[in-house]
């Protein structure tokens, strides 16, 4: 049915005031970061950077952002693992119990984050395990692997089945198919998954709040300091965070627009 | 077990669950012939060759290479290949790479694989510039003739084709045909081939297996399937056919399907059976003219078919016949006006007992 | 290959199964145990009393259950309703705008949920960026809209919009567009349209995009603590507060396995109805 042009244009209206809501009040945060005053009133009257360069001094602000990326790095590699074949058991293979899987995958997402957080809380006291860092890695594993696994499945659906079956056909055993066929087909939903668990660790807080024991992770501390006890750091941090981030996205797709460039160059010369 | 047959099939038996696919199916399969099998969707050769190359296991029954037992071993360590349906070839690599994938599995030096592919380049007569190509650069047909190579350069014993050409626009599906006839001709290897259409199937070639319901109807070349067809279900398979349903008391008056004349030589008295003559071989009897059988009808409708004209007739019983004539034999007849239409016993063919 | 897809199948599997039974089950187990234990015990090698669940009716627990479903609720029906156009126009008016909606939505999700209702404090407050601006032009101020259970659902509005965009958007993208426009050829109304052929054949992702909505929110604590002032508790909070300052495990045990018990059911319920194939587009 064709769209008018005014329904078109109404709707286009919509969505660009839909983003202008979603990032308002980062615009505030990024004001407040850039205040002088450590008490915030808006209009902002003097501005500085002198939070910024706190933050960067602080020995705390350095303990969180490295717990936070160790964190954040070591679940994307198991993540992306867990996900490669997570995928395969999701949408490739046909086996008995592939649409309970289906559906046990979506249990940790549905699932309150701080009753997760809680209960894994009470299990690793139960187990004797001393809360730490490591135990957050666990604990965002079992939500951020679940949410690869999807990315990575929806990849796997739209390659043919009759691709591994050929190769299985020509000779190959299941580690060369692997190898050879799958690994490189589902390559450009790996790297997706990998983003986005990197990306879903860094900011996460309510698992890691009851899970990272004496250790802290950046979201983790800007929580604390918003319910209890404002600071003028936490504008400025959470500033940083959220460029961090967007960065990491940049530069992933820099760098897929560039393999992909270099490839068709290539593709091209032939 | 020794057998002069390549390939051999006893007592193949495939279930899913509760259904049936395959109901104990007898196949041989000669060194270097071209082996088609036809049959219209949900007859069990896709099935079939799921079994032939190894992706599915049998439930009952044999598969023999030679003289050695297949049907366990699983499809990546069968010396056959199989052109899929899709296809399938590697989007990820190039057609070069995807030429050289299964000598690659063998560890072939990657010297001797790129001179290997270039030959089956040329074998194809495809440029070998299209070695550094990538897949998604080439054509229908150009795919085509890469997975062809690709499956050549496996060396099968036997290549195994699952309706590859279904998806190709009716000229190219003819250029193809003919290409893969040659092909077959020039390699010398044995081609097993499924396809629904019998178009294709009667092109290229040697014997044709027509399947239905999980079991072959006939097993023939393809001039005898055409001419002799074994039951209803081949005869109409094969084309447009007209089927009359006759008896005879006595072995020699027919009665049945307002025909006149007698009884065809191979029915028994007391037996009945299926007159079959197909469309090309009924004229129209003018009075006074004479056939070994004629009917009695009226003409429904006509349509132009290129060089010949299609006829259809509806006969005084009630059934209806089609006709076809070259341009130049067309009948003066109007549409609506009752005609006789005649054909000779040397023309027919009977099925008994169908 | 039925053998060897059942082989391949399990074992790929196995990774997943293995973080789900360290890290799910065996959790979900011990909060199972610990929630019929006495009040305040550190182990689970105490006699089950059943005591927790009744503290839950007593002390009025309930409460914080009633206020988080019936937010979750508001919310999820205000969702529905302000995602259905823009889902529509994803799935079927915008072209590239769709990829930068896309991209902008799924960006605003890896920024800290907390961060981003830190930023609606500062922009709604007294002197924030909106009422502190406009007093700055009229010398005329107003009061906060903070603190109040208006915002608490406006925050999870805010903050599970894409659980109902997204979804919904897969959802609408599968109604194909022939049968919509055969429908108008037969003369359909844009309202007959959309009941008739567009919320029959989005139903799986309109499914999806509410259940996700709906339990998501039922389990948040931080648009009611962050933006809401606590004017109202919500469960997850109080589970929290059993665990830390209550020290009470038991009974954040209890209440965890009632809000679990609420949104399993509907999970399952919901997930049992939706062909996961079909909604994510298998080939066979």
């Amino acid at each position: 049915m064709p769209t008018s042009r005014s329904t078109r244009i109404v709707l286009l209206i919509y969505g660009l005031l839909t983003i202008f809501l979603l990032y308002l009040p980062l615009v505030s945060v990024g004001f407040a970061s850039v205040s002088r005053a450590r008490y915030l009133s808006f209009p902002i009257t003097r501005y500085s950077t002198k939070w910024y360069a706190e933050a960067l001094e602080s020995g705390t602000v350095r303990d969180l952002l490295l717990t936070s990326v160790t964190v954040a790095a070591i679940v994307t590699v198991l993540s992306v693992i867990i996900a490669f074949f997570g995928a395969l058991a999701f949408a490739r293979y046909n086996w008995r119990y592939r649409s309970t899987f289906q559906k046990l995958i979506l249990l940790p997402i549905f699932f309150p984050q701080t009753v997760l957080g809680l209960a894994l809380l009470m299990w690793f006291n139960a187990l004797g395990v001393i809360p730490s860092w490591k135990t957050a890695v666990v604990a965002h594993l079992v939500w951020i692997a679940p949410i690869a696994t999807l990315i990575v499945a929806i990849r796997a659906y739209s390659f043919d089945p009759a691709l591994e079956e050929a190769a299985r056909d020509m000779g190959a055993n299941t580690p060369t198919i692997l190898r050879e066929i799958t690994l490189p087909l589902l390559m450009p939903g790996l790297v997706s998954a990998g983003l986005f668990a990197f990306l879903l660790s860094w900011g996460n807080f309510p698992l890691s709040l009851f899970t990272t024991g004496a250790d802290s992770t950046l979201p983790e501390w800007l929580y604390a300091k918003m319910v209890s006890g404002y600071s003028p750091l936490v504008p400025t941090l959470g500033i940083m965070s959220v460029v961090a981030s967007f960065v990491l996205i940049l530069t992933a797709f820099a760098v897929m627009w560039l393999i992909k460039a270099m490839r068709d160059s290539k593709a091209a010369q032939t | 077990m020794a057998s002069d047959a390549l390939l051999r099939l006893q007592g193949v038996v495939k279930q899913f669950g509760h259904f049936t696919a395959l109901h104990g199916v007898d196949l041989d399969i000669h060194e270097g012939e071209f082996f088609t099998i036809v049959g219209p969707s949900g007859s069990g050769k896709s099935t079939m060759i799921r079994l032939l190359v190894g992706m599915d296991e049998l439930t009952h029954g044999a598969i023999w290479l030679r003289d050695k037992r297949i049907d366990e071993t699983p499809a990546n360590e069968r010396p056959t290949c199989m052109v899929f349906q899709s296809l399938a070839l590697f989007p990820h690599m190039s057609v070069g790479q995807n030429i050289e994938f299964p000598l690659k599995l063998r560890n072939v030096p990657a010297a001797d694989r790129k001179s290997r592919a270039l030959e089956l380049l040329d074998l194809l007569r495809l440029p070998q510039s299209y070695y550094s190509k990538r897949i998604s650069q080439c054509s229908g047909g150009e795919k085509q003739r890469v997975a062809l190579a690709r499956a050549l350069a496996f060396d099968p014993e036997i290549l195994f084709f699952d309706e590859p050409l279904s998806a190709l626009d009716y000229r190219l599906r003819k250029t193809l045909e003919k290409e893969l006839k040659d092909l077959h001709h020039r390699t010398g290897k044995t081609f097993v081939y499924i396809t629904h259409s019998l178009e294709e199937a009667m092109v290229m070639s040697d014997r044709i297996a027509i399947m239905k319901d999980g079991r072959f109807e006939q097993i023939a070349v393809a001039d005898e399937i055409y001419s002799r067809p074994v039951s209803r279900f081949v005869a109409e398979f094969m084309g447009e056919v007209n089927l009359f349903e006759v008896s005879t008391e006595d072995g020699s008056t027919l009665s049945g399907a307002g025909l006149t004349g007698n009884a065809p030589s191979g029915l028994a008295a007391g037996s009945k059976g299926l007159l079959m003559v197909r469309p090309e071989y009924i004229r129209f009897v003018a009075d006074g003219g004479t056939a070994d059988y004629t009917v009695k009808g009226r003409l429904l409708e006509e349509y132009a078919l290129g060089s010949r004209i299609q006829y259809e007739i509806e006969t005084t019983e009630g059934q209806t016949l089609t006709v076809e004539k070259l341009r130049e034999d067309r009948t003066t007849s109007a549409l609506g006006g009752e005609v006789t239409l005649g054909f000779d016993e040397a023309n027919t063919h009977l099925i008994e007992g169908d | 290959m039925q053998r060897l897809n059942q082989k391949l199948g399990f074992l790929s599997a196995l990774p997943m199964l293995a973080v789900f039974a360290i890290a799910l089950f065996a959790p979900l187990i011990v909060v199972a145990l610990f929630s019929i234990m006495p009040p305040k015990v550190f182990s689970i090698a105490n006699t089950p009393d059943f005591s927790a669940y009744s503290v839950f009716f007593s002390q009025g627990y309930y409460k914080s259950l009633l206020w988080s479903l019936g937010m979750a609720l508001a919310a999820t029906v205000i969702l529905l309703v302000i995602c259905w156009p823009l889902a529509y126009g994803m799935a079927k008016v915008f072209k590239s705008f769709t990829l930068f909606l896309t991209l902008a939505v799924v960006m605003s999700l890896f920024v800290s949920e907390n961060i981003r209702l830190f930023g609606w404090v500062l922009t709604l407050m007294k002197g924030g960026l909106i009422e502190g601006h406009f007093r700055a032009w009229t010398s005329v101020g107003f009061d906060s809209p903070l603190y109040g259970v208006g915002i608490i659902v406006f925050g999870l509005v805010y903050v599970y919009l894409p659980f109902m965009l997204f979804p919904l958007a897969q959802g609408i993208a599968m109604v194909p567009d022939d049968a919509r426009q055969a429908a108008a050829d037969l003369g359909a109304t844009r309202w007959q349209i959309f009941r008739q052929i567009d919320v029959p054949l989005a139903a799986p992702g309109i499914m999806v995009g509410c259940l996700l909505s709906f339990v998501l929110a039922a389990g948040a604590v931080a648009e009611a603590k962050i933006l809401g002032g606590q004017a109202v508790i919500t469960i997850a909070d109080d589970i929290e507060t059993a665990f830390t300052f209550g020290q009470d495990w038991p009974l954040g045990s209890a209440l965890s396995m009632t809000l679990i018990g609420i949104i399993g059911a509907l999970a399952l319920f919901g997930i049992s109805r939706v062909d996961l194939d079909q909604v994510m587009g298998r080939k066979r």
